[in-house]
């Protein structure tokens, strides 16, 4: 059954050619490349088909055209998602891992926001429309937080439990990134503020590592348990408990990306002493990563709690 | 009916054709297409096709071996198989009856 193409026809509509090696293909580019093209597929689609894919990429020598073709259809993977996957479990936990790296990183932005903006006390006069703002992202992130973090405990605890019976010591110690990367980071600007602040804060330069390592550690605090997560694949009603929170802390988010965005629409069109107002670029900047991060947060939570509610 | 008659061609009906002789996994597939059907499938394609047959329950995975996992087609999948092939039958009956009654595209 495995006996070599006689008739290819490259003519064919909707069939393309897999650019078969010339002979001197560099295999470690071919390699490297299809390792490039296979990450821009979901996470559960590549947990499913990327070991078959770079096995089959091996063993028909497929050449860049191959490839390229293998990274465009990554582009469909993601419009029809990981709901075409059997393996249930897998996909919840593909969406929660997804999910909660977007959602550290729009936590971040809110946290940046409201260090930038609210805590420093800028209002719209005679108007109320960026201090309700302020008053809608403070309760959906606090309330988000609160919902990702008790959905979460339990199975954050089973897998605590896991990794110390089955002795893996690096498991443990990814399961201890949420609490740690915060406590590191906690740390290290209250330090920054003592050594370097003065009566106004402290200086822009320091501010920007600050927010810079708040992002590093934010990241380093959700790759820990999705980490965990690809390590133990755990599964059960934990598991789905976790994803279907995550929808729900998802959806909080998407109300404080709202907020956001209207509190500091209203601060760069009518606040003159916002800095934003004179340089809007900035803030568009801002705006357009946390439309990223809350589009991604999003989806990956509904799709999660969506994949934890039904049967299938 | 035009939409019909470029369904032959469709690399999930290729796939179906090609699993319907015995489970083959992913290389054994675009080999066998591309000796039987002239038609090569590239990694990608290949793999999306898979994603979609399997997802609707026409194939189904079966153990891996050494990495490469076999598929084989399902019941369901037997049943879309015969049903298509059944009309691309017709339509190549219908088009042959209708092409020898004209002298002048009969084709041999």
């Amino acid at each position: 059954m495995n006996a070599p193409a006689q008739r290819p026809n490259h003519d064919q509509p909707g069939h393309d050619q897999p650019g078969h090696d010339q002979p001197g293909h560099d295999q470690p580019s071919r390699t490297y490349l299809a390792r490039l093209a296979l990450a821009l597929y979901p996470p559960s689609w590549r947990d499913r088909y990327a070991d078959e894919v770079r096995v089959l990429l091996d063993d028909s020598g497929a050449g860049p055209a191959a490839i390229a073709s293998l990274a465009w259809r990554a582009l469909p993977a993601w419009m029809g998602p990981s709901a075409q996957l059997g393996d249930r479990p897998a996909r919840i936990r593909s969406h929660l891992s997804t999910g909660l790296m977007a959602w550290s990183m729009l936590t971040g932005l809110g946290l940046v926001f409201a260090q930038l903006t609210e805590l420093q006390s800028y209002r719209l006069a005679g108007h109320p429309l960026i201090g309700w703002s302020y008053a809608v992202f403070d309760v959906a992130l606090l309330v988000s937080a609160l919902t990702a973090g008790l959905g979460g405990l339990p199975l954050w605890l089973l897998m605590l439990r896991q990794a110390r019976r089955d002795m893996r010591p690096g498991v443990i110690v990814c399961l201890l990134a949420p609490i740690l990367a915060p406590a590191a980071w906690l740390a290290g600007a209250i330090m920054v503020s003592r050594l370097f602040g003065g009566p106004g804060g402290v200086s822009v330069a320091w501010f920007a590592v600050v927010a810079a390592a708040g992002f590093v550690l934010a990241t380093a605090a959700a790759t820990g348990p999705v980490l965990a997560m690809r390590g133990l694949r755990p599964r059960g009603p934990a598991l789905h408990l976790a994803a279907k929170a995550g929808g729900v802390a998802a959806a909080l988010m998407a109300v404080a990306a709202v907020a956001i965005l209207v509190a500091l629409t209203g601060l760069v069109l009518w606040v003159p002493g916002f800095p934003g107002h004179h340089h809007p670029a900035w803030p568009g900047v801002f705006l357009v990563l946390a439309a990223v991060a809350a589009t991604v947060t999003v989806v990956s939570g509904t799709r999660g709690a969506r994949a934890a509610h039904t049967q299938r | 009916m035009t939409e019909k008659l470029d369904r032959w061609a469709d690399p999930p009906l290729l796939v179906l054709a090609s699993l319907a002789a015995e489970p083959k996994h992913g290389y054994a597939i675009t080999q066998d297409v591309a000796e039987t059907m002239g038609v090569r499938l590239s990694p990608g394609t290949l793999y999306a096709v898979i994603a979609r047959l399997e997802a609707r329950g026409l194939i189904e995975p079966l153990e891996a071996e050494d990495r490469r996992r076999p598929y084989r087609i399902t019941a369901a999948g037997a049943q879309v198989l015969s049903d298509q092939a059944e009309r691309m039958s017709r339509v190549a009956s219908l088009a042959r009856d209708r092409l020898s009654t004209h002298p002048g595209l009969a084709f041999s």
